[in-house]
């Protein structure tokens, strides 16, 4: 049985290419134009992933709203939002609406299928017991599953976002070394401006302090980019 | 010319109020002129009336009755008596003082047409003057004799032998006698007249005539006699006759205006009474004179006060003075003359002119009153025209010097001041405030659009561009011959650049939000640099970079991140403006409470117009034909991540021209 996409975007010509390639990847797919016809379509069935503009007709930002009725409604839900501007994912990012991921419009539609594939690996991999442990990696206190596309520090959990994840992936694969922002972005699958990157990469190690406030393993290299830290 | 200056002048036109009040002046100086002469003019009138028909007083001679040729003259002829003179008439003139009697002439006046002269032939003449002085007649002859000849000493006057050349003088007496009295002299010096008188027997003797004398003195062509007659000797009548003889008892050649025969006296003495200037006097006040002179203009008596000062006294105040300075024309005559005929008692012919003059200080000094009065006024009103004026105009000239300071200092780094001075004022300076502010305002408004126009646009052409983006997304999934390909890359080259553009119209917007949200902390500047300059070595392999850092800790509390982002911006901007392996400098100073972080590069040196706008939003002068978007928002980028650090940004050229140095001073 296909996987439902539902595609929640204001944007009809937007909407009906995004649906196009999701069906041609052989996703069901449906599309809403704003809030109230999305929210009466998932009462009477949930997709499986869920993809949310931000500013839906006259509701600048209910794309927040539906996300939020949509977490009610299922704890497990991938949700991606996507935002017309950069600045917009600190805004998102900072409301914890429990999205797993955040993009920009600009970002191709190979990158986001392949995101939508990566969170749909994760959904199967979480439902999975115990998989195996061949992709785990440790670099003392962290522990990244690359699987599930989790981090622990210290056997806590740290919920980053999909980006957010690839991001830590890229820089603790290989502890010492430099990753440019370029590299952070094609770990990632985004393009973003430096002043975004430098924001996730802040958000990252408020997200790691969270946990533990003596945190430190992300470095930067003023000029260059960021490394891990053991 | 400055405002005040202007003003100034314009107060200067006040002036004129002086200036109107010295030509008012002076047509009331000339009205008062006028009724002084018209009062003069009465007065002289009046004295003149007086005098109407003395012909006693003006011509010191007996009532007309007395005279037998006036007896029988009509009374025209008695007219004709005064003004047609004979020509053997004598006419004195007033002298000033009474000449010594020396027989010399420098004592009397200088006056060539006072003379009288009187000739028979070449050889035998001489000249006459005379003149009055108090009550006395003088009397200079000058006698052109080539044989002078003294009477011969010792011997009887009377001697015919014995005589020289004599003078005979013949006048008629107060009663109308005719009298002869003779000059004689046996040798220079002084002379007494003599009268020939005839004894009970007929014998004649010589009488001294002592009221009659004079001095007799020699010359280089004659002789000359000085002599003194009272005129109470003397009537109407006056002559003289020159016996000259050239040997002692010869016959003389006799000449003069006497007869020669009887010594009838053949002309008049045209003198005034003595009277008649004490009758003057008694018309005289100071500051005035009256002269009597003959119809043909010889003055006769003459009384004089001029220089005796009228009651109030010349010594004007200074300033009055000098007002009169002003006043004055030069040359303007500061007497007033007024004339009246004198007539015979019928009122038919003019026996004489009375002259009076008065000295102008009378009306002058009513003049000098007024006129000090109106000058102090209207100069004093001049002054604090002038002053006020000239306050008002400082004010003014202040007013607009802000105004001016304030439109100057309305484009500042931080944006447009739309505050304005003067706004409050109700005046035309206020009008012209409000309107700068009003156009400070709408300007700010406009820049402020500017400023953010490049993020609104960057927002809107967003979602058509990933409409676009998607589109070809799909359509290199689909079934695209491949003649169509290039088309696609195309578009998608194409699409990219448009993103690109996008992210650069959105750079600025981007920094301000990073800045806004930017956490300060405290870090070593130095690292960061140093770390900095090690990526750009790599990133900009056809440059060269060198780092001149202090060698310890430069502590900066701040966000290194933009840091980086603002050198990111130089460098980018230093390697742009630089040749091919030419060498950039980044160079860090400490100052005082501040870092600053210099980077040189070699390159065209920045025009001078660009210096104070090279920090603004929007402003470029790349040279065209660059393949990447710019929107000059890189130093913009530079001013706004200085500005969060407390500092400020500034470019100028390297001193030997060769590159420009961009600084940028961060408080530390």
């Amino acid at each position: 049985m296909k996987r439902l996409v539902a595609i929640v975007e204001d944007e009809a010509a937007i909407r009906d290419n995004y649906a196009a390639a999701f069906t041609r990847e052989g996703y069901a797919v449906r599309s809403y134009a704003n809030r109230a016809q999305a929210m009466s379509a998932f009462a009477a069935r949930l997709p499986d992933l869920a993809v949310i503009d931000i500013s839906l007709q006259d509701e600048p930002e209910g794309g927040y709203e539906l996300c939020r009725q949509l977490r009610a409604l299922s704890a497990e839900l991938p949700i991606i939002f996507l935002t017309a501007r950069d600045s917009e994912i600190d805004a998102v990012s900072g409301l914890r609406l429990g999205a797993d991921d955040f993009l920009t419009k600009d970002l191709s539609l190979p990158h986001l299928i392949a995101r939508v594939n990566a969170l749909f690996r994760r959904v199967d991999a979480l439902r999975k017991p115990a998989a195996g442990a061949g992709e785990l990696i440790r670099r003392g206190p962290l522990t990244l599953d690359a699987e599930r596309m989790q981090a622990q520090w210290d056997g806590q959990v740290v919920l980053l976002s999909l980006t957010e994840f690839w991001m830590v992936h890229a820089l603790a694969r290989h502890p010492g070394h430099v990753r440019s922002r370029q590299q952070l972005m094609d770990a990632a699958n985004v393009v973003l401006d430096d002043n975004t990157i430098t924001s996730h990469v802040k958000r990252i190690r408020r997200k790691f302090q969270a946990v533990d406030p003596q945190f430190d393993a992300v470095q930067t290299v003023y000029g260059m980019g960021y490394r891990w830290v053991e | 010319m400055s405002l005040r200056l202007k003003l100034l002048l314009l107060g200067l036109a006040t002036l004129v109020l002086p200036w109107a009040g010295c030509n008012y002046a002076r047509e009331m100086e000339s009205a008062l002129r006028a009724g002084e002469q018209t009062s003069l003019q009465a007065v002289s009138q009046t004295i003149a009336a007086s005098l109407q028909g003395r012909t006693d007083l003006l011509y010191h001679e007996a009532p007309l009755a007395a005279d037998p040729q006036a007896d029988a003259a009509p009374p025209d002829a008695v007219a004709a008596l005064a003004p047609a003179a004979g020509p053997y008439d004598l006419k004195p003139i007033a002298l000033a003082t009474a000449p010594p009697l020396d027989g010399y002439s420098e004592d009397w006046p200088r006056d060539p047409s006072a003379w009288a002269y009187f000739r028979k032939d070449a050889h035998h003449r001489f000249g006459i003057l005379s003149g009055v002085y108090e009550r006395m007649l003088y009397v200079l002859l000058e006698v052109h004799d080539e044989h002078p000849l003294f009477d011969a000493p010792g011997t009887n006057t009377l001697d015919p032998a014995t005589f020289g050349d004599r003078v005979w003088i013949g006048f008629a007496d107060p009663q109308g006698q005719e009298q002869q009295l003779f000059l004689a002299a046996t040798g220079p010096g002084a002379v007494t007249a003599r009268r020939i008188e005839t004894g009970e027997y007929g014998q004649r003797t010589a009488v001294l005539e002592p009221r009659v004398h004079g001095a007799w003195q020699s010359t280089h062509d004659g002789y000359r006699i000085e002599l003194r007659v009272p005129l109470s000797m003397l009537g109407s009548r006056f002559g003289v006759l020159v016996d000259d003889r050239d040997a002692r008892g010869a016959v003389p050649v006799s000449y003069g205006t006497l007869r020669s025969d009887d010594l009838h006296t053949l002309g008049r003495l045209i003198v005034a009474d003595p009277a008649l200037g004490s009758y003057l006097t008694q018309f005289l006040q100071p500051g005035l004179k009256l002269a009597v002179s003959t119809p043909d203009g010889r003055v006769l008596a003459r009384a004089d006060a001029l220089a005796q000062s009228t009651t109030l006294g010349t010594e004007a105040p200074l300033l009055a003075r000098l007002y009169r300075r002003f006043v004055d024309r030069p040359g303007e005559r500061q007497l007033l003359e007024s004339d009246a005929p004198i007539y015979d008692r019928d009122h038919a012919a003019v026996i004489g002119q009375l002259e009076v003059t008065q000295t102008a200080g009378r009306w002058v000094r009513l003049r000098d009153q007024a006129l000090t009065r109106m000058l102090n006024f209207t100069v004093s009103t001049s002054l604090v025209a002038v002053v006020v004026m000239f306050a008002f105009a400082a004010w003014l000239a202040l007013r607009l010097e802000r105004l001016r300071r304030a439109s100057e200092s309305a484009l500042t780094r931080a944006g447009i001041e739309t505050r304005f001075p003067e706004t409050e004022a109700r005046d035309e300076l206020g009008d012209v405030a409000r309107a700068f502010a009003t156009l400070l305002a709408r300007l700010n408004e406009y820049t402020g659009y500017l400023r953010t126009l490049a993020g609104k646009l960057a927002h809107e052409i967003r979602t058509p561009l990933t409409i676009v983006r998607s589109s070809l997304d799909n359509l290199d999934a689909e079934q695209v011959p491949e003649s169509a390909r290039a088309y696609l890359a195309r578009a998608r080259q194409g699409s990219e650049r448009l993103n690109a553009i996008l992210l650069a119209m959105g750079a600025a917007t981007r920094v301000e939000e990073a800045i806004g949200s930017a956490e300060r902390v405290d870090f070593d500047l130095v690292p960061v640099l140093s770390s900095a300059l090690g990526a750009y070595r790599s990133a900009f392999p056809q440059r060269r970079f060198l780092g001149e850092l202090p060698a310890g800790p430069v502590m900066l509390h701040g966000a290194p991140d933009l840091i980086v982002q603002m050198l990111d911006k130089l460098i980018d901007n230093a390697a742009d403006f630089s040749p091919a392996d030419g060498a950039i400098t980044v160079r860090l100073l400490l100052a005082a409470q501040a870092a600053v972080i210099e980077v040189d590069n070699p390159g065209p040196p920045l025009p001078p117009q660009l210096a104070g706008r090279l920090f603004e939003s929007l402003w470029q002068s790349r040279a065209d034909g660059d393949s990447r978007p710019h929107f000059g928002l890189g130093l913009y980028i530079v001013r706004l991540i200085a500005e969060f650090h407390g500092g400020a940004a500034a470019a100028g050229n390297l001193a030997d021209g060769s590159g420009v140095r961009i600084s940028v001073r961060l408080a530390r």
